[in-house]
């Protein structure tokens, strides 16, 4: 049985996606507990160098396809790839492309499947998955069973593995073998619409300044956003505000909306209901603000601050700026 | 042109009363008899039906016996028929099995479009629906915020980090709707006296010419342990405080957790 | 007076209750702070054809039982007494015709009021005739093929938003209230109607209290409901009927400040413990709960009596509107208790469904009033009723 720990590695205009160095590190670190080597799955344009990933933990590349296509029209490839190799594991950024390419497999090979995972090991020689669920309240954690084919299909969130510092060297790269996409192939975009600015990636950002309902405005979210800027990272809102159009809809975080795991979360003005509170839970310092003492973020937020985010917020901007020397 | 959408009943779990922010009883989403982020497919499906886009709107569920209840309330909000396969080989069913059941069961019910919502309530991982188009061999056309039939293609309007995308496929395909399709309806008294009348039929796994064995056993996964998460300690609060005390306070504690 | 609820009730009250939660909760503090009719609610309960229960399929009603209707004005009013008003007064206005209506008269107006486009209201009580129902002056004066209705209402709950008033006058001056009374439809676009005041009121401050005048309104002779001098009759028809819908609300109002206190008491912490751990607070809420649950079993019970045509359903209902009546006014005050101060500030709902319930224990007939009737069906299955009096009731 093999034992290689596989991971998708997604492309783009941009380059890598954070989520493949996080993986390619959390990949070599499982590689080195099972005795296997960490395979990257790339795909997506610019993945044709993606022998760069051998400096984040990668030993081989097996390059999918590089058109700008949804991830699953890459699917057929790598179940060619994937049925040879048999790998102990391929982990998948839990994202909507990596949920679809990791759904394809699991159903082209009959595979096991967890996720979305906040921590992966191996246990005597088994995929051992660790998971949250009923919201938050429960950690489950998870094997195949005896006899279950493999690779365990592995969704991760993101921040569950840091991306390796200072690594060096190439990894090889090899491109898949030639086939046809399959009934994949026949989904396209037949039309690509981009907005005016370009929207952060929300699960992406090691910081995330998020605003709810008592930013009352979409110039109530302004003051968030310099605050944002002097942390190095991006804004978030929970639905409240996406609904009402303060901020676009790719900004909410949230039940239906994006999961993170920011190395900072400032919540302001959210009440931190259990639909938000789903997609923020696993960040590993909150913050948050609010007028009401009684708001439920105040049960889960490291910090809990009671005040007008209108009054704190510049003068917290001013404060950061001035200690960071800004 | 037909429809059949995919819900999953959520278990009545007892959720604990408690008030919102705003001080009205918190409904957890766990009473809901359909799993919510599948009532936007159904309102979807209805409303391409509503249209003319569409004829018929049936409904597919794997579930326990009780999950007739869930396809009788979505009967209740329109539609036509529903298909409840029920097993108890299918009980502890993990999302292999669930995906070869409901593709086993959409083959026999060939809609040109197979419609699921985004996710499975408590943050599972939403692979059913790309493993039941792989296990079809069916386009998948996955996280729309508007689905739309043109002629023999169906297109979803997908939202992306920098704005949007149309994605369209030769039908017959799978596909999945986000929130962004718009608020459900609710079922009405008339609904709810009709779904009595429309017709609802049961399948068991032989009906689907599958065997348990054909499912390694239903489960591919096992929980091998279940805990408490770790306990936090207790919330630090700064209240009563003038703004500058309390702007030196945080900044104090970014600064001892290295975030600034 | 035995029930079963079914399967379908059920379905019922998870669908209302699902809807009460999510559109009519988050509006009640509202509703009740501006006073302001809730129209968009109106139209909710319209589309979900919750306000056509009580008319026949062939015009557009769902006819549901009496057990399902209370179902719906329970699940509504524990989330807002105001909306719940909604439903049971469209029965209330409506009521007079489905007892005495001619098949013409349903035909003419049951679409519309089963469908929601059209409100109705019930104009009985004035300003002299509250409990004594016989005391109302108003004229109703034949002149060819039309009645000339004037005089005035008041306290008629919808009355200066209903499309259309059931009004009760007199025909018949002379032979008194009980036997000179006649009813009447009256469309409000009428010339001569009016509805120039509202009345400023403790509770259910968004459903609008009208007084209406009548300066020779003319009504087709159509639009007389049964004979003339069937009027007496015909309200009493009515309210014995429209009383279980305060049953209901009550029993909702009740429930909904119930739940509030259960949650409040799970929450707060007072000497280092919940509120839920201290056997005082756990004795409040026994008794509120027991009692809610009674209240809601009677109410049942009376509907099941109406549903089966039972002879003494008025003595049904009664005794429900009084039980739940009753109730809904000590659970609510002892759930302002539960939550101390807080109760009584306007942040937390307890406050308003106390003022809310205040309500049931005084329209469609008093509590006093319901005792006496309750006292003659008990005094007369005992044999010592007092002998019959010309005019009585049968």
């Amino acid at each position: 049985m093999g034992k290689d720990v596989a991971f998708l590695a997604e492309y783009s205009a941009g380059g890598a996606a954070r989520s493949a160095l996080e993986l390619a590190a959390g990949a070599a670190a499982l590689a080195r507990q099972s005795g296997g080597i960490a395979v990257a799955l790339a795909y997506g344009p610019g993945s044709g160098k993606a022998g760069e990933l051998g400096a984040a933990g990668a030993v081989k590349v097996v390059v999918l396809g590089d058109a700008p296509a949804p991830a699953i029209t890459f699917a057929a490839a790598a179940s060619a790839v994937v049925a040879e190799l048999r790998p102990l594991a391929l982990m998948a950024p839990a994202t909507p492309n990596g949920r679809d390419l990791a759904a394809a497999l699991v159903g082209l090979l009959g595979l096991p499947a967890f996720g979305p995972v906040r921590a992966v090991s191996i246990e005597g020689g088994n995929v051992r998955s660790e998971q949250a669920t009923l919201q938050g309240s429960v950690i489950t954690s998870s094997e195949p069973v005896e006899g279950a084919p493999q690779p365990a299909v592995v969704l991760v969130l993101p921040s569950t593995f840091t991306p390796a510092e200072g690594g060096s060297g190439t990894a090889t790269v090899t491109p898949a073998p030639a086939g046809e996409p399959g009934p994949f192939g026949r989904a396209t975009v037949v039309e690509s619409h981009p907005a005016e600015a370009a929207v952060a990636n929300l699960e992406e950002a090691s910081v995330i300044v998020a605003g709810g309902r008592g930013v009352g405005s979409a110039e109530g979210f302004a003051p968030l956003h310099e605050l944002a800027a002097a942390l190095g990272g991006a804004v978030g809102a929970s639905r409240a505000a996406a609904d009402a159009g303060w901020v676009p809809y790719q900004l909410q975080i949230g039940q239906t909306g994006k999961v993170v795991k920011p190395a900072l979360y400032v919540g302001c003005g959210i009440s931190g209901a259990i639909q938000h509170r789903v997609g923020m839970q696993t960040a590993e310092n909150v913050l948050a603000i609010n007028k009401d003492p009684d708001a439920p973020i105040g049960e889960f937020a490291d910090l809990f601050v009671v005040g007008d985010l209108f009054t704190i917020v510049p003068k917290l901007t001013a404060e950061i700026r001035r200690r960071k020397g800004t | 042109m037909r429809i059949v959408v995919c819900i999953k009943q959520v278990p009545a779990t007892t959720a604990e009363k408690r008030y919102t922010a705003d001080l009205r009883l918190d409904r957890a989403s766990a009473e809901a008899v359909i799993n919510p982020l599948d009532e936007y497919a159904i309102e979807q499906a209805l409303r391409l039906q509503e249209s003319g886009a569409v004829e018929t709107v049936g409904f597919l569920s794997m579930g326990p016996e009780q999950a007739a209840e869930a396809l009788r309330r979505a009967l209740a909000m329109g539609g036509d028929d529903a298909t409840l396969v029920t097993d108890r080989a299918l009980a502890g069913a993990d999302e292999w099995a669930t995906a070869r059941v409901l593709a086993a069961a959409l083959d026999r019910l060939a809609p040109d479009i197979a419609l699921m919502g985004m996710a499975s309530d408590d943050a599972r991982g939403s692979l059913v629906p790309g493993a039941v188009a792989a296990l079809r061999g069916l386009p998948l056309l996955s996280y729309g915020a508007e689905l739309s039939v043109a002629g023999a293609h169906a297109r979803i309007r997908r939202l992306t980090a920098a704005g949007f995308d149309v994605i369209e496929a030769p039908l017959p395909v799978v596909a999945t709707v986000t929130d962004q399709v718009g608020e459900p309806r609710y079922a009405s008294l008339k609904g709810i006296m009709a779904a009595k009348r429309k017709p609802m039929e049961t399948w068991s796994l032989a009906d689907l010419g599958l065997a348990a064995a054909d499912l390694h056993g239903a489960a591919l996964t096992r929980v091998v342990e279940a805990r408490k998460p770790e306990a936090k300690p207790p919330t630090e609060r700064v209240e009563n405080a003038s703004p500058d005390e309390a702007v030196g306070r945080i900044a104090d504690w970014l600064a001892a957790r290295k975030l600034i | 007076m035995t029930y079963r609820p079914t399967a379908d009730h059920d379905e019922l009250r998870a669908v209302v209750r699902q809807l009460a939660d999510e559109r009519i909760a988050p509006r009640a503090a509202e509703i009740d702070e501006r006073a302001e009719f809730p129209w968009d609610l109106k139209e909710l309960l319209a589309r979900q054809d919750l306000l056509g229960t009580c008319f026949p399929a062939r015009f557009g009603g769902t006819e549901l039982d009496d057990i399902g209707q209370a179902i719906l004005v329970e699940e509504v009013a524990r989330a807002d007494a105001t909306t719940s008003l909604i439903p049971i007064v469209q029965k209330l206005g409506s009521l007079p015709i489905i007892v005495a209506g001619s098949e013409e008269q349903q035909a003419r107006y049951f679409p519309r009021l089963a469908s929601g486009e059209w409100l109705a209201a019930f104009g009985l009580t004035e300003a002299g005739a509250g409990s004594d129902v016989a005391g109302v002056r108003m004229r109703a004066r034949r002149d060819g093929d039309a009645y000339v209705l004037s005089g005035s209402k008041r306290f008629i709950t919808h009355g200066s938003i209903a499309n259309l008033v059931t009004i009760f006058a007199l025909t018949d001056p002379e032979a008194g209230g009980r036997k000179g009374m006649s009813a009447f439809i009256v469309e409000t676009d009428t010339p001569g109607f009016s509805s120039p005041r509202l009345e400023h009121k403790m509770g259910i401050r968004g459903s609008p209290t009208a007084e209406l005048h009548f300066d020779d309104v003319r009504v087709p002779a159509a639009n007389r409901l049964g004979e003339e001098g069937a009027g007496f009759a015909i309200a009493m028809a009515t309210l014995d009927r429209s009383r279980l819908s305060i049953a209901a609300q009550a029993v909702g109002i009740a429930a909904g400040a119930l739940d509030f206190a259960l949650a409040y008491a799970g929450q707060r912490e007072q000497f280092g413990e919940r509120l839920a751990e201290m056997q005082g607070i756990q004795f409040l809420l026994a008794d509120m709960g027991s009692q809610t649950e009674a209240a809601r079993q009677l109410t049942y019970a009376a509907a099941a009596a109406v549903d089966a045509g039972a002879p003494d359903l008025a003595y049904w209902t009664s005794c429900a509107k009084l039980i739940a009546g009753d109730t809904a006014m000590r659970v609510t005050t002892d759930a302002v208790q539960v939550l101390g101060g807080y109760g009584y500030v306007s942040e937390y709902p307890v406050e308003r469904m106390m003022r809310d319930a205040k309500i049931t224990q005084l329209y469609e007939g008093t509590q006093q009033i319901q005792r006496i009737i309750v006292a003659r069906q008990l005094l007369r299955r005992a044999g010592v009723g007092r002998a019959a009096k010309p005019g009585d009731r049968a």
